[in-house]
């Protein structure tokens, strides 16, 4: 049962393509799991396109239709895809698969972070600077308390966490604005999640750590 | 109907139909680009790439899960973000397969849900249906709410907070 959504305006920008990529991608991966949340992507995408319609025209060239003519039986260009990105093996739990929205992504090894606590860097070849992650919280421990420059997404994959905000189990995805100073703990079953953070997290350490794994 | 002029495309490689296709959807496609920021030149090679992607992607145009304005919204604004990512350099992002694709268990009639959302969005002000425009058509939309409405720039996060809820409260969890 998935209790926490992105927000209303969180599925908005999604849709309209407003969304950075790193946080784009945590949202993709839990619409993937939410019929809910696809239905409403599904209403604010049919919304776009009653706006596209509504659009003042803007005159193309004079020869654009001959023009895409002519090129229509041309092999479609090859598509500037990356060559299938490094992922280690990250020995997760039995049964548990990482969200297909994260195919095309180069996924580093477990990096410790503290007792219980490890991530793993997740670099975007299509937007290299997005901060994303993969979080491993042990059973009972806590993320050292942190703030950040901007917004954080965090959708559960596995087993369950619990901040000021509210209780996250899998398939649930909480959104954390600038303001939040939170210090997240996880469940009796430990914590899986794949983060994305605007900013970059205010943890001087871990971001000196980043840069040397990254 | 468009919806059926991409299927005529998608079954025998019409060409006729195709003809009306790309004079309803390029000049709105080169319009939305321009919009988002893109000069005339790249608008209008990338609403031309658009229109031949809605040749050679047409079969996978599914009536019953989407109308066609929607579809080739949501290819043209791939392409808006694609091109940002090509002009830095940068790879594309892999296309989804087919089955993540998000709208793909909407279950209500596509025609059904075109009209629920044409009418949310004549029930919106029109200040709160600039805001949802400028959301979805601009470079940088928090600052272009704020200049075309005068707003300072802080509280425009409010104001989409409450145009989006408006139209969540209509649209509801109605198909």
């Amino acid at each position: 049962m998935i209790r926490h959504h992105p927000s209303a305006e969180t599925l908005l920008a999604h849709a309209a393509g407003q969304l950075p990529a790193g946080h784009a991608l945590v949202v993709a991966a839990h619409a993937q799991g939410c019929p809910h949340c696809r239905a409403e992507l599904a209403r604010l995408e049919a919304l776009g396109g009653e706006l596209l319609d509504s659009l003042t025209p803007e005159g193309m060239a004079l020869d654009a239709f001959t023009a895409t003519l002519a090129r229509l039986d041309e092999p479609p260009h090859p598509r500037r895809v990356p060559a299938k990105p490094r992922q280690a093996n990250l020995r997760l739990p039995h049964g548990i698969s990482l969200p297909s929205v994260l195919a095309g992504a180069e996924i580093s090894r477990w990096l410790w972070v503290g007792p219980g606590v490890r991530y793993s860097r997740v670099r975007l070849p299509w937007a290299p600077n997005d901060n994303v992650m993969l979080l491993s919280v042990a059973a009972n421990r806590r993320v050292i308390a942190h703030s950040h420059g901007g917004s954080e997404f965090t959708q559960v994959l596995q087993g369950s966490f619990s901040d000021e905000t509210g209780h996250y189990g899998a398939g649930d995805m909480a959104e954390e604005d600038n303001d939040t100073n939170h210090q997240p703990r996880a469940n009796d079953d430990g914590c899986l999640c794949l983060a994305a953070l605007e900013g970059g997290l205010r943890l001087p350490w871990l971001t000196r750590l980043t840069r040397r794994f990254a | 109907m468009l919806a059926e002029l991409l299927s005529r495309v998608a079954a025998t490689r019409d060409r006729q139909a195709y003809a009306v296709l790309f004079k309803h959807f390029a000049p709105r496609v080169k319009a939305y680009l321009r919009r988002a920021g893109m000069e005339a030149t790249a608008a209008e090679e990338v609403a031309q790439e658009v229109m031949l992607s809605l040749w050679r992607k047409a079969e996978s145009f599914d009536a019953s899960r989407a109308g066609a304005s929607t579809w080739v919204f949501a290819i043209a604004r791939n392409a808006r973000i694609d091109h940002a990512r090509r002009v830095r350099g940068l790879p594309s992002e892999p296309e989804p397969e087919a089955e993540s694709y998000p709208s793909a268990e909407a279950l209500t009639l596509t025609a059904e849900r075109a009209s629920l959302v044409r009418g949310a969005l004549s029930a919106l002000g029109p200040d709160q249906r600039q805001i949802v425009q400028l959301f979805f058509f601009s470079d940088k939309p928090h600052s272009a709410i704020a200049s075309a409405l005068d707003l300072p720039l802080g509280t425009v996060k409010s104001r989409i907070r409450l145009a989006t809820a408006k139209l969540r409260a209509i649209l509801g969890d109605a198909p």
